[in-house]
C-alpha cells in the first residue's frame, strides 16, 4: 500500500498519552513549595533535589531493591515451571490436558482482592510473610498461567518435525531442548519475561498485603508516604518517574520480540 | 504431525500444578471454608451454610457497588474497544518509523505501576496544581474529582482510557498487521467503500484478537482496585466504590471474614460467568476469523 | 473487455537503487490470454501491480482500449484480480462473496443473484453456494476467488498473480483448465503472472518473458520455444533449457570442433553459439554417413524419464569439450560412453553476443 499520512486523531491520542507523563516529570523537577505556590506549565526553578532525596533515603532505594527482588524471583519461578508445562501442552495429548489448560487460564480471572486474606494467612503460616518470596509466589497465580499460554503459542509454531529430527540425529533430549529448541523460541521467552515483569512490577494490592516493613516494595512506599508525610508532591512525582523507567527499559530491550509476539496473537 | 498421546507429559506439567495449587487452590479453599462458617476464635466455629451468601446478596451496599461496577465496565469497554481499533487502523496504514515510535509510546502506560497511574492522574487532574484540572477549571467548568461525583467518574474513565486503550490498540495492530494487502486490494477493486472494507475484511480478521482484548478488558475492569483507590479512595461518598474496594474494606478494614469470603466467592463466580457468556456468544456466531 | 498498450513503463520502489520495471512495452489484444513469465525478482509482479493501478508508473504510458489510464486507480480502470492465495471475505458464504462486487457497485439483488448463478455454473461451484468459506478446500476457495473476479460482466482486464501457487500440484491442472475454458468462453483479456513456464506455455496465447525489469521477448509459446530471441530466453525456457555449443562462422558456414555444421548465409565471420533443444538431436555410436556432421561426445549420465509407446524416454547428459549438453532420446539401454551427436540443423538456432542470428536455413516464418 502506498504510504499515507497518519490521521490527526492518532497524534491527538499521542498527546493525550503524553500530557499526564509530561506533568509528572514537570512536578518531579520542582520543589513542593513551588508546586503548591504558583501554577506553571514549565518549571520555573527546575531542580533535582527530589531525585536526590530518593537516592539518599534508604526507605526509598531499599524499596526499589525489594521490588526488583520479587519481580526477578517471580519471573524466574514462572519461567522455570512454565517452560516444561508449555512444552507438554504443545507436544503431547494427555489425560485432562484441555481441562487443565482451561483451569490455568481461569486463574487469570480471579480478582486479587478475593485472595488477599487467604494469602495473608497462608504466607504467615509458612513464615514467608514480609519477604520478597511471598509476593513473588503470590504473583505466580497470574504470571504462571499467562507464561504457559504465551509459551505454548510460540512452541506450537515450531514444527514438531524438529523434535523428531533431533531424536533421529541421536541428540539427547537435554541437548535438543536447551541447545536447539529454546533458542528457536527466544522471542517467546522475551515476551514471557516482559509480561511476568510487567505484571509483577505494576501490581500493588497483593504486594501491599504481603509485606510489612522489611520487604516493602516501591509502590507501597509511595502510597504510604502520601499518607504519612503530608504529601510532598515533588518527591512523589520523582518516585513515579523512577518507577516508569524500568518498564520503558524492558520495552526497549524486547521491542523486536514483542513484534513477533503480537504477530502470533499471544500477548 | 499430530500431538502424541503420552500421559507421562503430566510430569512436565506437575510443577505448574503444584505452584498454582499452592497459590490458587489452597487460598480459594480457605475462602470457601470461611464463607460457610462463622468463626469466633481459633477453636470455636459454627457451620452456618449459605447464611453469609444470603446476607451479601441482601446487602444494599453490595448491590450498589455491583451496579457501579457494571456501569463502569460497560463504559470502559464502550470507549476503549472502538478507540483502540481506530488507533490501530490509523497506525497500520503507515508502517514507517513514526509507527514504531508510536507503538513504544502506546506500551508505556501498560508498564506504569497501577498505583502510580493513580498518582499521575491525581497530580494531573487536581484543580490547583494539575494541568488538566487547571485547564478545565479555566474553561469555567466546575470540576473537582474529590468532591463532585460527575468529575470523579469522568476522571476515572479518562484515567482508564489512558491506562488501557493501548492494550486494545496493540492487539488490534497485531491483528491488522497480519492481514495481507491483497485483501485490501481485492476490496478496492470490488468497489467496497471504507465501511464495507472495515466490516467485511478487517473485522472478521480481527475476531480472534478482539475476543482476547474484550475478555482481558472485561475481567480487568471488573477487578479494578488500585487506580481509583489512589485517585478517589472510592469517593466522593461511595460514588466510585467498586466491588474490589468494597471487598477490601470489608475484609481488611472491618475484618468481617465470613461475609467477605462469601462476597469473594460470588465475585469470582460472577467474573467467570460474564467471561463465559461473552466467549460462548462470540463462538456461537460462527467459527470464522 | 479491453486491449492493453503499455509504452516504456518504469517503476522504482522507494529507497531501491535499481528500478523494478525499466522500460516495459506491452501490447495485449482484447480477449487474449497473456502470461508474464520470469524468475522471482524479474519484475513481473511489479508490472502486474502497475497494470492493477496499485502503483503508478514513474514514467511511461498505459492505455486500456486506447484510453490513457496511467493516472487512474485500479477501481477506475475496472480491473479484477486473482491473488496467489484465495482472497475471500471470511464472514460471508460463497454466494455473498460472489455477489459482493456487484452489490458494492449498486446492482439490484435479483440481478446480482442471477449473474452469480451464471458464473457459478460456469465454474461448476453451484453446489457450494450456501457453504461457509471456511469449509471449502483450498482448491474450491481459489475457484470462488476466480469467480469473484469474473462476476462483473463489464470488467476490463482480469489479472492473475501466480494463482496456482497455493493449490496442490495434483489438481493444478484442473484449475488451469477451468480458467482456460472460462477465458475462451467469455473472451476475457487475462494477464497471468507466473514463474512456471509449463503454466505459461500451456495457458497463454502469448507470453512476455521478463528479466531484470525488462521484457526480453513477447510471442506465442511456440515462438518462444523454437525461436528465442536471446540466449537467456533460450536457456530459461524448456526443462532442461536449450543446449548452447560454442561455434564459429567461417565463409558463411557454422563451424563446430573443426567440422562444417550448416550453411550460414549472410552471416559475417566470428564467434557464435549454436542452440538446439534436447529433442532436436540424437546420439549414435556409428557414423551415419561421412558427409553428415557429427559431434564426438562423452556420455556422463542417463536417466529414464517415462515411457513413449513401449520404449523408454531417457534424458542423456553429454560432455563436449567441457560443455554439458542434454538430449532426449528413446531407448531402453544407455548408449556406450563414447558416441556421436547428430543435430537437426533445420531447427537449430544461432546466437552471437547472446542475440539470435538470422536463421541459417531460410524458412523464417513461424
Amino acid at each position: 500500500m502506498a504510504e499515507k499520512r497518519v490521521h490527526w486523531s492518532v497524534y491527538a491520542f499521542g498527546v493525550y498519552l503524553l500530557l499526564p507523563l509530561y506533568w509528572l516529570v514537570n512536578m518531579s523537577l520542582q520543589r513542593n513549595q513551588d508546586i503548591v505556590g504558583e501554577f506553571a506549565i514549565v518549571p520555573r526553578n527546575p531542580t533535582l533535589t527530589n531525585y536526590a532525596e530518593i537516592f539518599t533515603n534508604p526507605v526509598w532505594y531499599e524499596a526499589f531493591g525489594n521490588s526488583l527482588a520479587y519481580v526477578s524471583i517471580n519471573t524466574l519461578v514462572s519461567l522455570t515451571v512454565a517452560i516444561p508445562a508449555a512444552y507438554a501442552f504443545s507436544r503431547y495429548r494427555f489425560l485432562g490436558d484441555r481441562q487443565l489448560f482451561f483451569w490455568l487460564l481461569t486463574n487469570r480471572m480471579a480478582p486479587p482482592a478475593v485472595f488477599l486474606l487467604p494469602f495473608f494467612q497462608l504466607y504467615s503460616a509458612v513464615g514467608l510473610f514480609d519477604t520478597p518470596f511471598a509476593v513473588a509466589f503470590a504473583h505466580c497465580l497470574f504470571t504462571v498461567p499467562l507464561s504457559v499460554w504465551i509459551l505454548e503459542g510460540f512452541m506450537s509454531s515450531v514444527p514438531r518435525e524438529i523434535d523428531e529430527m533431533a531424536r533421529l540425529d541421536g541428540h539427547a533430549f537435554g541437548y535438543f531442548f536447551f541447545r536447539l529448541f529454546l533458542p528457536l523460541i527466544k522471542s517467546g521467552l522475551g515476551v514471557t519475561v516482559f509480561f511476568c515483569f510487567m505484571f509483577s512490577w505494576v501490581e500493588l494490592l497483593i504486594a501491599r498485603t504481603l509485606t510489612a516493613s522489611e520487604a516493602k516494595p516501591i509502590a507501597v512506599v509511595m502510597t504510604r508516604t502520601v499518607s504519612a508525610s503530608g504529601l510532598d508532591w515533588g518527591v512523589l512525582a520523582a518516585a513515579g518517574v523512577l518507577t516508569i523507567v524500568p518498564g520503558i527499559a524492558v520495552v526497549w530491550f524486547v521491542r523486536r520480540h514483542l513484534a513477533r509476539g503480537f504477530a502470533l496473537g499471544r500477548v | 504431525m499430530q500431538r502424541r498421546a503420552d500421559n507421562r507429559a503430566w510430569f512436565a506439567v506437575a510443577p505448574v500444578v503444584v505452584v498454582v495449587a499452592f497459590t490458587a487452590i489452597v487460598p480459594l479453599m480457605t475462602v470457601v471454608n470461611y464463607s460457610v462458617q462463622d468463626i469466633f476464635d481459633v477453636d470455636t466455629r459454627l457451620f452456618i451454610g449459605f447464611d453469609f451468601y444470603r446476607e451479601t446478596l441482601r446487602d444494599p451496599r453490595f448491590a450498589q457497588a455491583l451496579l457501579r461496577q457494571l456501569a463502569f465496565s460497560a463504559l470502559v469497554l464502550a470507549i476503549e474497544i472502538p478507540l483502540g481499533i481506530w488507533i490501530a487502523r490509523a497506525l497500520v496504514r503507515n508502517q514507517g518509523k513514526s509507527a514504531t515510535g508510536f507503538l513504544i509510546l502506546l506500551s508505556v502506560p501498560l508498564l506504569v505501576p497501577w498505583n502510580v497511574v493513580g498518582t499521575i492522574w491525581q497530580i494531573y487532574a487536581r484543580p490547583d496544581i494539575g494541568l488538566l484540572g487547571a485547564a478545565v477549571t479555566a474553561l469555567g467548568i466546575p470540576y473537582n474529582y474529590a468532591s463532585n461525583v460527575l468529575s470523579a467518574w469522568v476522571t476515572l474513565l479518562a484515567m482508564d482510557v489512558w491506562h488501557w486503550t493501548s492494550l486494545v490498540a496493540l492487539l488490534s495492530f497485531a491483528g491488522l498487521s497480519a492481514i495481507s494487502p491483497a485483501y485490501y486490494q481485492a476490496a478496492t477493486l470490488d468497489g467496497a467503500n471504507a465501511w464495507q472494507t472495515f466490516r467485511h475484511v478487517e473485522l472478521p480478521h480481527l475476531k480472534a484478537v478482539l475476543t482476547i482484548a474484550v475478555l482481558l478488558r472485561l475481567m480487568d475492569s471488573l477487578m479494578i482496585y488500585t487506580e481509583p483507590f489512589v485517585l478517589t479512595g472510592g469517593g466522593p461518598g461511595n460514588s466510585t466504590t467498586f466491588l474490589s474496594q468494597y471487598l477490601t474494606t470489608m475484609a481488611v478494614g472491618q475484618f468481617d471474614l465470613g461475609p467477605a469470603a462469601a462476597f469473594s466467592v460470588l465475585y469470582f463466580l460472577m467474573i467467570l460467568l460474564l467471561c463465559w457468556l461473552f466467549y460462548t456468544s462470540v463462538m456461537r456466531g460462527g467459527d470464522d476469523g | 473487455m479491453a486491449s492493453i498498450q503499455a509504452r516504456d513503463l518504469r517503476y522504482t520502489y522507494r529507497g531501491a537503487t535499481a528500478p523494478s520495471v525499466s522500460g516495459a512495452d506491452l501490447d495485449i489484444e482484447d480477449g487474449e490470454a497473456h502470461a508474464l513469465l520470469g524468475a522471482s525478482g524479474a519484475g513481473k509482479t511489479t508490472l502486474l501491480n502497475l497494470l492493477a493501478g496499485l502503483f503508478f508508473p514513474d514514467s511511461g504510458q498505459l492505455k486500456l482500449n486506447g484510453e490513457d489510464v496511467s493516472e487512474r486507480s485500479g477501481r477506475e480502470r475496472n480491473i479484477a484480480q486473482v491473488f496467489q492465495f484465495p482472497v475471500l471475505y471470511p464472514a460471508m458464504n460463497v454466494r455473498e462473496n460472489l455477489a459482493f462486487p456487484l452489490r458494492a457497485r449498486g446492482w439490484r439483488k435479483a440481478n446480482a443473484l442471477a449473474r452469480v448463478k451464471e458464473v457459478a455454473t460456469l465454474l461448476d461451484v453451484t453446489a457450494l453456494l450456501h457453504q461457509r468459506v471456511q469449509r471449502l478446500s483450498l482448491f474450491e476457495k481459489q475457484l470462488v476467488a476466480i469467480g469473484r473476479a469474473l462476476v462483473r460482466p463489464d470488467v476490463s482486464v482480469v489479472l492473475l498473480d501466480e494463482p496456482l501457487t497455493a493449490v496442490e500440484p495434483s489438481i493444478k491442472w484442473r484449475l488451469r483448465a477451468a480458467l482456460k475454458t472460462v477465458q475462451r468462453e467469455l473472451g476475457l483479456t487475462m494477464v497471468y503472472v507466473t514463474h512456471d513456464q509449463v503454466e505459461a506455455l500451456t495457458f497463454a496465447d502469448r507470453i512476455s518473458m521478463l528479466m531484470d525489469g525488462r521484457i526480453l521477448q513477447t510471442g506465442s509459446p511456440q515462438r518462444l520455444y523454437e525461436q528465442p530471441h536471446t540466449a537467456v530466453v533460450a536457456t530459461f525456457i524448456g526443462s532442461p533449457g536449450m543446449n548452447l555449443v560454442s561455434a564459429q562462422v567461417r565463409d558463411q558456414w557454422f563451424v563446430v570442433a573443426g567440422q562444417l555444421l550448416a550453411p550460414a548465409p549472410g552471416v559475417s565471420d566470428g564467434v557464435c553459439q549454436i542452440g538446439f533443444r534436447p529433442e532436436w538431436a540424437h546420439v549414435r555410436v556409428d557414423r551415419e554417413s561421412d558427409e553428415q556432421f557429427a559431434l564426438p561426445v562423452n556420455l556422463t549420465g542417463w536417466r529414464a524419464m517415462g515411457a513413449v509407446g513401449n520404449r523408454t524416454d531417457a534424458l542423456l547428459t553429454l560432455d563436449h569439450g567441457g560443455e554439458t549438453l542434454f538430449v532426449h532420446q528413446s531407448g531402453d539401454e544407455p548408449p556406450p560412453p563414447q558416441c556421436r551427436l547428430y543435430i537437426d540443423t533445420a531447427r537449430m538456432v544461432a546466437y552471437r553476443n547472446g542475440v539470435l542470428l538470422a536463421r541459417p536455413t531460410g524458412n523464417d516464418a513461424a
